[in-house]
């Protein structure tokens, strides 16, 4: 995992894979089966290689064969089941490092996989010769939980003719979902791929589609596609439905499959495609690398974007009319986002995981350039903006997130992320919204170093990276020269430095090593005798999620003659920065002043300081800083920076500072920004909202119409009848954007008493009324949605008297008419249905802001018939959002159960990952809280859910981990009962001591006494010949129980009993080796030495699902000279392992179930 | 009678100006019947006539064929027939006062003078109905010899005019209620369920499809206020098989393979074809395959 100082690969495997063929022959909707074979051809890179470790989950395994010859095999996954389930352990810190562990296990970046399979001898002695092997796996898949998705919907007809499909999904290396594979993105091959569907269907896969070729019976035909670009398997897909076909018409490589009926969108909506290609192939100079490509837009997508070598999956949500303004561009950007992925991602692969950010940083990056393109510099600045913001809130509030993480020796101290309740050693381990974080953190990053270096070099460095694949991409495999195609961190900083010759070493350090953002204050005072700007900066860098930042800054002031940058060096101990002023501040009244941009405009110069020629200050106007700056400078300074920098950033800021200046001059600078039309629309949008505020603020001294009024009417009403708004005309989009916001802005104006001023609210009512949308050439359904919304910012708490119960009779008569309106436009809405229902989505939230304030009655069922299957996906979540804010208000414990019953069987994967987000968003109580909620049900529950109910979905599994941590924090939750008893195992003095402090909150490893039957006998096992495989070699967990079992076995408290053994990690100093070790509560019994070495072992079989990966067992190794010591090295193990195999390994060769039968599935 | 004969003779100069196909036809008919009053004047014995005798007497003639048309047609309907047979024009011969046993002796008399066919023969083109919408095109199971379908709003939709109603929300909230009225409602309050009923939500088996699709309403807005831009009408409800490709510069060859996929069809055989191997045909399988 290091930045290796060689750029080679080296493959932690002990064979190359070269080809994989997969042929799915039958694909059964009604049962939501599969069926199918892969053969993947390997050359073994050692003598003797005896056995293969692939990947595969949840795939029944028929038989395996190697070169004709059957073949033995085990099948074990340890993340099915991550603490044994009859662990009484209930704390995050031990869930968490056995997660890691269990993923570890498995890891095929460590050479890992779930499936073991034992090369047959009479392969070995080809050993010498190195010779290919042929591996060729039958497996099905029944009712696939993850991997692949079938929407199968419940309607009359065939298959085809109910839109049925299916397609895979998954977060990261998730294709051994659905085949066996080595689901790594550093193991390239050529594929050939084969499916045989329903004639009436479609497959749509990676690479060409060389022929379609009806089965005998003719009805079927076998789609075959050949890959001829070596790739990953994590990068292949499948999509399979009776989906129209368009090929795109400006290049006609491309084709577009959508589901039936949908055509018409999918011609309108792709139809700037082609625009995203030129602009890609432009800028890198490089044509697109597949020979073809493709886009399939489904139902119930798992994201909305997915790419795959040359092929993405979408969202059929993103298709969208000509009439539909505000999908256009989210869609542009989906587009662009998933064809930049294809360049770098798909055809670049990354090396390990932590090179993940070098390839989401650039395809981010050249999103960027495309958004910048597109839409604008003024759009690409607010996004930059945007993204910024996000990020240095999220690592504020949450810690930091680092970009390249690196590992030595997988210790404890070493985390280098100790904040996080989450390892990020593996991509599945990560929560979902650090992973967004980061992606968000590494293209920024990425902008950094173009600052740097130019984007000029920028790009030659993509060209180069892509020509070198590229060249390598066309090579046999025997050429050793497809590790081109995978990029690490290290080519990619030597290609930074041959290109531009530039050192960009500190940036990497200070963004990429490490994490954490900076946070600046800045404050400044002017020194009129010496016309000096005296500039102080300071930096809060103890603080969560914080770095110290030692560099250059760049600070531009803008004073009367014009404005000016400057460099300053952010030193260790100086705060202070003395800035020297160009102007005097005498100033001369007729001229001009000249801003940054070389305009020159002409300026009231009556508000400010006539002593200081300073209009305003900004300290790194460019961003090139990953900072939050605040800045004090006097409100008349914000107020010019507003009206007269020309960067919307600049806006923006002073926007948000203004808010905390209250006054006519900030009023006035709003207002007279609102109406420039040529100021950036999402500035002026922005500006609303702060005018709505600062009205709030000045309620008592506001002078004339309520804010914004005058202006909508004057911009959007009939000038002979101001009350009535004219009829729609949406062809001026910032116009549009405009009136969409502006009402929504005004709702949130307040009256003395607190309320919604009344004419606000008959205007809007007026507006309602009087929308006419009959000639205008665009849907007006994200307006009427956004009146909708004004409508629910207008609502205020009901006054109640006695708590009385809500009836319409005592109902307001300002909300009768608001509700009145949302009646007629939810029930509008089943006889038109809006575009995406954005109507319904609107009602919903007004419905239940209507309860919160109690105008109605507190109520889920509504919300319960919206949230169901079968609903609009945005109606679905509104109506869960819903209903999981009245979960916390109502502290309902039903709706909560109805929400995690639905989290656990929903056949929608958003939805379930929706719920949990929400969940932990707006969480019924926190850690910090006590409720009623809070029980050892919903422990147990919530436990069972991210520990065995989630294992079919990475990203959901962490969802239901983040869910955990907001609940019940880290350690023991806090409803538990405390633990009665336990025993501290003091390792390294090899004593066991009645635990003295059982502090749980501590998060000290420690132990729940649990009931008796934790001395079973070790469970019966069918096949005796299983139990005797050499489990060190399945994965490190259970060789590092072993391992610790047999030191039990040194101490010289010898016993008759096996002792089940839990360890965990903490945080604390290493200093403190204690593990509490559960006992009953007889005293200590003696080990015999026979009894031990065998009951230690069943019980290590037994335990092998625990994976308690303890961070210091490699230390203990070493001082205790164990005979299965676990290295990471092959060779040294090898041995070993011959020496073990000779005497004990006979491989189970039961073709019956792909899952080992100590699967903890099939106990439960 | 003269008077209407006049002022049919007055329409008719005037019309001469005219030229349409339909009334060149009526011309002609009208001057042969004028040759055919010439001739019987002339059998009857007459060696001149005026002009507004003729056309007098040619108005009557007209009359009297129309009428026994008109009456032909109408005992015909009567038998619930559309085209009226020779007994259908006996009985209207009758009812109008006529011997019909004289006119076999009277066709065959000597002196019957021949007239010469009219020269201009080609009947009106009656217009095309107008067509609305697209025709479906036949089922897999039906012949394509058959009569296409006629156009989908006499059978399945007629499209819709918004009408400007300053009512427009009395309408739909009248609308709405009825609805929730009909059909099952949910409440937003316990005590008085009818207050605000709102109509019951009903899960859709493809929920996507009314979310995405543009109404029909609003697809016949988009035609009004851009008639310029061809849009596709969403109803060509395609049957899954088939695969279309986009066409907006007519440059580039349409291919449609047949929802059967078997044949590929005669257009793609044409210059200009876009391959892409969506669009090939599939392949029979070979014979023998190893087994």
């Amino acid at each position: 995992m290091n930045r290796k100082k060689d750029k080679g690969f080296e493959s932690p495997r002990p064979f190359k894979l070269t080809h994989q063929v997969v042929c799915i022959n039958n694909i059964n909707f009604q049962r939501k089966s599969v069926i199918g074979y892969v053969e993947l051809t390997i050359f073994p890179t050692v003598v003797n290689l005896n056995r293969i470790k692939l990947n595969s989950k949840q795939c029944r395994i028929y038989r395996v064969r190697v070169n004709e010859l059957e073949a033995p095999f085990i099948y074990n996954d340890p993340t099915l089941e991550v603490c044994h389930h009859e662990s009484k352990q209930r704390n995050l810190n031990y869930f968490s490092s056995a997660y890691t562990a269990a993923v570890s296990a498995v890891d095929p970046d460590a050479g890992h996989g779930e499936l073991v399979i034992k090369v047959p001898s009479e392969l070995w002695k080809q050993g010498d010769d190195l010779k290919v092997l042929k591996v060729y796996i039958e497996f099905s898949l029944d009712q696939p939980k993850g991997g692949l998705h079938f929407v199968v919907p419940d309607v009359e007809g065939s298959m085809a003719e109910r839109g049925a499909h299916v397609f895979s999904f998954g977060y990261q290396n998730s294709t051994r979902f659905w085949f066996p594979c080595v689901d790594s993105y550093s193991e390239l091959c050529t594929w050939k791929l084969e499916f045989t569907v329903d004639a009436s269907m479609v497959a749509v896969s990676c690479g060409d589609l060389v022929e379609t070729i009806y089965t005998h019976d003719m009805r079927k035909k076998t789609f075959h596609y050949v890959l001829p670009i070596p790739t990953a398997a994590p990068n292949i897909s499948l999509a399979v439905g009776p989906f129209e076909i368009l090929v795109d018409p400006y290049m006609h490589e491309v084709t577009h499959f959508c589901l039936p009926q949908l055509l018409p969108l999918l011609k309108h909506s792709m139809s700037y495609l082609h625009e995203i290609f030129e602009f890609y192939e432009e800028i890198l100079t490089c044509r697109y690398p597949y020979s073809c490509f493709k886009t399939v837009f489904v139902d119930e997508a798992y994201v909305q974007v997915s790419s795959y070598a040359s092929m993405s999956i979408f969202s059929t949500n993103l298709l969208h009319s000509a009439m539909i303004i505000d999908q256009t561009p989210q869609t542009r950007r989906c587009l662009a986002q998933a064809l930049a992925q294809q360049f770098f991602g798909c055809f670049i692969s990354r090396m390990s995981w932590a090179d993940e950010w070098v390839l989401k940083g650039i395809s981010g990056y050249i999103y960027g350039l495309y958004l910048k393109k597109t839409f604008g510099v003024n759009e690409y600045r607010h996004w930059i903006k945007g993204e910024l913001d996000k990020i240095v809130d999220y690592e504020l509030k949450m810690g930091g997130v680092l970009l390249h993480p690196t590992f030595s020796g997988g210790k404890e101290k070493d985390n280098p992320t100790p904040h996080l309740h989450f390892s990020i050693k593996h991509p599945h381990t990560l929560s979902w919204e650090y992973y967004k974080m980061f992606q968000c953190k590494a293209h920024l990053v990425m902008r950094l170093i173009e600052n740097r270096i130019s984007m000029e070099f920028m790009l030659q460095v993509f060209n180069k990276l892509l020509s070198l694949a590229s060249t390598a991409s066309s090579q046999k495999y025997q050429s050793h020269m497809w590790s081109q195609m995978l990029l690490s961190t290290h080519a990619f900083l030597k290609s930074i430095s041959n290109v531009s010759g530039k050192d960009i070493g500190p940036l990497i350090k200070q963004w990429v090593d490490q994490s954490g953002v900076v946070k600046f204050f800045g404050s400044f005072a002017f020194n009129r005798k010496r016309n000096v700007l005296e500039l102080e900066i300071r930096q809060d860098y103890t603080s969560s999620g914080t770095q110290k930042y030692v560099g250059p800054i760049k600070v531009t002031v803008q004073e009367l003659d014009g404005s000016f940058n400057h460099t300053l060096q952010i030193e260790e101990n100086s705060l202070k920065h003395d800035i020297p002023c160009h102007s005097k501040s005498r100033r001369n009244k007729k001229k001009k002043i000249p801003l940054m941009n070389g305009e020159e405009v002409d300026m009231d110069l009556s508000a400010m300081d006539a002593d200081s020629p300073l209009l305003w200050i900004r300290i790194d106007p460019d961003m090139s800083i990953l900072r939050k700056v605040e800045f004090e400078q006097a409100d008349f300074m914000w107020q010019y920076q507003l009206r007269y920098e020309r960067d919307v950033v600049a806006q923006e800021e002073a926007i948000s500072a203004l808010e905390k200046f209250p006054t006519p001059a900030s009023r006035l600078a709003l207002t007279d920004i609102l109406e420039q039309e040529q100021c950036f629309y999402k500035v002026r949008m922005q500006a609303c909202f702060c005018l709505a505020r600062i009205a709030n603020a000045m309620v008592s001294t506001w002078q004339g119409p309520p804010a914004m009024k005058s202006l909508f009417t004057r911009m959007f009403c009939c000038k002979s009848c101001p009350n009535i708004v004219k009829t729609n005309n949406f062809i001026n989009f910032q116009s549009y954007f405009l009136q969409k916001t502006m009402p929504v802005a005004m709702a949130l104006l307040r009256d003395v008493q607190n309320l919604c001023p009344k004419d606000v609210l008959n205007f809007i009512l007026d507006l309602i009324k009087y929308n006419d949308n009959r000639k205008n050439k665009f849907s007006d359904n994200y307006y009427r949605a956004e009146l909708i919304e004004a409508l629910t910012n207008s609502l205020t708490p009901a006054i109640s008297i006695n708590n009385e119960v809500r009836t319409v009779d005592n109902l307001n008569a300002d909300v009768r008419l608001i509700l009145e309106e949302i009646t007629r436009f939810l029930n509008m809405e089943k006889l038109l249905p809006s575009f995406r229902n954005t109507i319904t989505v609107s009602c919903l939230r007004a419905i239940r802001q209507l309860q919160k304030n109690g105008h109605i009655p507190s109520d889920p069922s509504l919300f319960k018939s919206y949230a169901q299957y079968g609903h609009f996906v945005d109606v679905r979540i509104a109506a869960l959002e819903a209903l999981v804010d009245y979960t916390r208000v109502e502290r309902s414990a039903t709706e909560l159960q109805w929400l995690l019953v639905m989290v656990q069987n929903d056949p929608a994967h958003y939805v379930r990952h929706k719920i949990l987000g929400m969940l932990c968003k707006n969480p019924p109580f926190t850690k910090t809280t006590d409720s009623a909620l809070c029980n050892e049900a919903l422990v147990d529950q919530l436990w069972k859910l991210m520990n065995s109910g989630t294992s079919h979905d990475w990203r959901l599994r962490c969802d239901a981990v983040n869910l955990y941590y907001t609940l019940f924090g880290l350690t023991r939750p806090s409803c538990l009962p405390l633990p009665e008893l336990g025993l501290v195992l003091n390792l390294k003095e090899k004593k066991a001591v009645l635990n003295p402090t059982i502090k749980p909150e501590l998060g000290v490893r420690i132990f729940t006494c649990p009931h008796s039957t934790q001395l079973r006998p070790a469970p019966p096992f069918n096949t005796m010949e299983d139990e005797d495989i050499d489990m060190e070699t399945v994965h490190d967990s259970q060789a590092f129980i072993h391992h610790h079992l047999n030191l039990l076995e040194r101490p010289s408290t010898p016993g008759k009993y096996s002792l089940q053994l839990w360890l965990f990690s903490g945080k604390e100093p290493p200093s403190v080796e204690q593990t509490m070790l559960t006992m009953p509560s007889t005293p200590a019994p003696s080990f015999s030495k026979e009894t031990t070495s065998l009951s230690s072992k069943h019980s290590s079989e037994h335990s092998h699902h625990h994976h308690h990966h303890h961070h210091e067992h490699k230390k203990k190794k070493k001082k205790h000279k164990h005979k299965h010591k676990h290295k990471h090295k092959h060779e040294s193990k090898d041995k070993e392992k011959e020496r073990e195999r000779d005497n004990s390994h006979v491989y189970s060769n039961s073709p019956a179930s792909g899952r080992s039968l100590r699967s903890p599935s099939l106990s439960d | 009678n003269i008077t209407r004969a006049v002022m049919s003779c007055g329409q008719f100069r005037n019309s001469k100006a005219a030229s349409s196909p339909a009334e060149n036809y009526h011309l002609a008919r009208r001057r042969t019947l004028q040759v055919a009053v010439s001739a019987l004047l002339t059998e009857c014995g007459f060696e001149s006539a005026e002009k507004a005798a003729v056309e007098t007497l040619t108005e009557m003639m007209q009359s009297y064929i129309t009428e026994i048309g008109r009456c032909a047609k109408a005992y015909c309907e009567h038998t619930a027939r559309s085209i009226p047979t020779l007994p259908d024009t006996v009985v209207a011969l009758i009812e109008m006062g006529f011997n019909v046993d004289t006119l076999p002796v009277y066709a065959k008399r000597s002196q019957r003078m021949v007239i010469t066919a009219p020269p201009v023969t080609n009947s009106p083109v009656t217009p095309k109905a107008l067509s609305a919408g697209q025709k479906r095109t036949h089922p897999a199971h039906i012949p394509s010899h058959f009569p296409e379908f006629p156009d989908p709003h006499t059978y399945i939709k007629t499209p819709i005019e918004p009408v400007h109603n300053p009512f427009l929300r009395d309408v739909e909230r009248a609308l709405t209620r009825f609805m929730a009225k009909t059909g099952e409602t949910q409440s937003l309050f316990k005590d008085d369920i009818t207050a605000f009923p709102l109509i019951a939500a009903r899960p859709s088996t493809i929920p996507y499809l009314s979310a995405l699709l543009p109404s029909e309403l609003e697809l016949q807005t988009l035609e009004e206020t851009d008639s310029s831009e061809q849009d596709d009408q969403t109803d060509s409800e395609n049957t899954t098989g088939n695969i279309i490709n986009d066409d907006p510069g007519a440059d580039k060859e349409n291919s449609m393979l047949p929802p059967s996929g078997g044949v590929p069809s005669t257009k793609a055989s044409e210059d200009n074809v876009i391959d892409n191997p969506y669009l090939r045909p599939v392949k029979k399988p070979k014979v023998r395959r190893k087994k």
